[in-house]
């Protein structure tokens, strides 16, 4: 079982006062201005808003891929932003999961190959690692196919086969970007299926961007952000 | 985890095969560079040592000041004392009697009256069997027709010349020509054989006799043009010869004697000390230029090679690897390409020189009427130097394209580095 971070609070993510501002040129952009959340654990949380209204530079700084202008992410009540660039690596392989909207698997591995790369970044051993491939792929139902090359799957699969790769190291919190926007509506509910029993079985916090109704239907909880700030938050 | 990454790179063959060849075409194509260079200039130094100046050449001073004329009456008197005492002062070399003289040659036909004639320039050597020059000069695997003298007064012609005197083997071809002192001489001589030198100068011009002949026509027991001296194993080494000839000629500084002996190096005859130079200069300048040029090739491949993975890099940062482990991974997959590149394209590098050492390419058509001492084979010569240069820019421009467009990673912020690659 994965180390996952002690927590004195049930936040496992808290936003204070955070601006991210962007050089133009000779000037600056401001993606997003005084952001302040709490994203308990275990919460299903989509961040949803028009193009440019900051949700993707949100979850870059939750996923410790940026530092914030000004304010804190705390990471469990870890402020992620004075991390070294391998603190927040092992940070990022330990504690977080990312799914793309484009899947980007690695061409030349094969599906198992794939879902086991992040436990090769934690020197898991071989039986380890193949234990847990074996179980992420059956929770996404592709257990059969794991040693098919990403190019022979479809796109619902190769989907799958990202979820699978999120999980695979038990992360506390899985970050996914416009998921089902390359996605049919029945791989887009298949998907959003997988990830809600994800949640609800194995405690993962989820947060998604997105803009697709599909993916609003399965949230319990939408921020709405707007020219970079919070324009309403509602939990169903 | 290195056997993950080098289960994709084997895989990958964008990332592997592809740069390899390249790798390999580039190290093959500079050491092969070499070896040609290599192989022109030590055969320009080869022939004009074996048939034109020696290693080293000892004459009389008078002798050195009208050197272009080849006077026969400005040679060395005793000879052999002179050798005798070169052999002394520096046993490790090969000092060798040679005459070089010209004259004309007459065909007579069936009825004594000329059928052909012609100038040409003798070149007159010990012919005795087991002798240093008969292998050096290689003239017995040269003979395209006939054999080689083994009797008072048989010559060999170059096949150009043969040719040109319409003569078949056992004709006779009376020699015009003068003594040291300044006699007519006249000799017949048994045609025996046509030799191919290699050299079209020498093919259509020359023709060889046995140095006792050569004595006898030219009125010259004990006495001899040029003593040439060669090195062991006819190795040219600049530096050796230039000890040996400032020392023989200190040797005779005081001496006021006009037909003293005096040693001239291989550099210093023909004009080939500017050439030399020149030429070792210009190599040395084509070969940085070539290395260079390769490197810049082989830099972009190393460089292309980051750039287009990017997308890769920014997949392995948002799982959890580190700017610095992805920097380090690139740098040793460039290393492992470079090298196996390298390593292939020195192997193909040198059989290439190796090929054209052993088989050469004849460019007896192009250079027909050359009048300089150049082989008609243009070979390549396996050196050394081939065996490391490929590395140069096989690993290091390899390496080097990587640590930049690695560099372009590294030094980016993460998130910015992740939306560039479009993940």
């Amino acid at each position: 079982m994965q180390n996952h971070i002690n927590m004195n609070t049930n936040n496992i993510i808290e936003i204070q006062n955070v601006t991210k501002r962007f050089p133009v040129g000779e000037t600056e952009f401001t993606a997003l201005s005084n952001i302040n959340l709490k994203i308990q654990k275990g919460e299903f949380t989509g961040l949803i808003g028009p193009s440019g209204s900051g949700k993707t530079t949100l979850l870059n700084l939750i996923g410790a891929l940026d530092i914030p202008s000004e304010g804190e992410i705390l990471i469990s009540g870890k402020n992620v932003a004075v991390k070294s660039d391998a603190e927040s690596a092992l940070l990022r392989n330990e504690h977080i999961g990312f799914i793309f909207q484009s899947y980007n698997l690695l061409p030349v591995y094969s599906i198992f190959e794939n879902v086991e790369f992040p436990l090769l970044l934690q020197k898991k051993s071989k039986a380890e690692r193949k234990e847990a491939v074996m179980q992420a792929l059956d929770w996404v139902g592709l257990s059969d196919i794991a040693n098919k090359k990403p190019s022979q799957i479809s796109g619902g699969q190769a989907q799958r086969v990202a979820i699978a790769r999120s999980i695979v190291k038990k992360p506390d919190i899985v970050l996914a970007d416009e998921p089902t926007a390359n996605l049919d509506s029945t791989n887009a509910y298949k998907i959003m299926d997988i990830l809600k029993k994800l949640n609800e079985e194995l405690g993962i916090t989820f947060m998604f961007s997105s803009h697709d109704s599909k993916v609003i239907e399965y949230l319990r909880r939408v921020i709405t952000l707007e020219d970079g700030k919070v324009k309403n938050d509602e939990t169903k | 985890m290195f056997e993950f990454l080098f289960k994709g790179l084997i895989r990958d063959k964008s990332r592997s095969l592809l740069p390899v060849i390249v790798v390999s075409l580039g190290v093959s194509l500079s050491v092969f560079f070499v070896g040609y260079i290599e192989g022109m200039m030590g055969d320009m130094v080869d022939q004009n040592a074996r048939f034109g100046t020696g290693h080293m050449k000892v004459m009389t001073r008078e002798y050195v000041k009208n050197i272009a004329q080849k006077p026969l009456d400005l040679s060395i008197l005793e000879a052999g004392k002179v050798i005798q005492e070169l052999d002394k002062s520096y046993p490790e070399v090969d000092w060798v009697k040679r005459f070089n003289f010209g004259g004309i040659l007459d065909v007579p036909d069936e009825n004594g009256q000329t059928k052909t004639q012609g100038i040409a320039g003798g070149m007159a050597f010990d012919m005795t069997e087991g002798n240093s020059d008969l292998r050096r000069l290689n003239i017995a695997n040269n003979i395209v027709e006939g054999r080689m003298p083994n009797g008072p007064f048989e010559m060999l012609l170059g096949q150009g010349l043969a040719k040109r005197m319409n003569v078949k083997i056992g004709d006779t071809i009376t020699y015009f020509g003068s003594t040291m002192d300044g006699s007519m001489s006249f000799q017949n001589f048994t045609y025996v054989g046509a030799v191919q030198f290699g050299l079209s100068v020498m093919d259509d011009k020359t023709f060889l006799i046995d140095i006792k002949d050569a004595e006898q026509i030219l009125d010259m027991e004990d006495a001899v043009q040029e003593i040439y001296g060669y090195l062991p194993n006819d190795i040219y080494d600049d530096q050796a010869i230039e000890e040996i000839k400032n020392t023989y000629n200190a040797s005779f500084a005081e001496s006021d004697d006009e037909y003293a002996p005096q040693m001239l190096a291989l550099r210093d005859q023909n004009g080939l000390s500017t050439m030399l130079d020149m030429v070792n200069t210009m190599s040395s300048a084509f070969t940085f230029f070539f290395i260079i040029a390769m490197s810049i090739v082989l830099w972009n491949t190393g460089l292309l090679g980051g750039l287009r993975r990017y997308t890769e890099f920014g997949i392995r940062i948002a799982i959890g690897e580190s700017k610095r482990d992805i920097y380090k991974s690139l740098l040793l997959e460039s290393v492992i390409v470079g090298v196996i590149g390298s390593v292939f394209g020195t192997i193909l590098g040198l059989i290439l020189t190796f090929y054209l050492q052993e088989v050469g390419i004849d460019m007896s058509d192009t250079l027909g009427n050359s009048n300089v001492l150049f082989s008609n084979v243009i070979r390549a010569k396996v050196v050394p130097t081939q065996f490391w240069i490929g590395f140069f820019p096989g690993v290091m421009a390899t390496f080097l394209g990587a640590l930049l467009s690695g560099r372009g990673i590294f030094k980016r912020q993460t998130s910015e580095l992740f939306n560039e690659l479009g993940v």
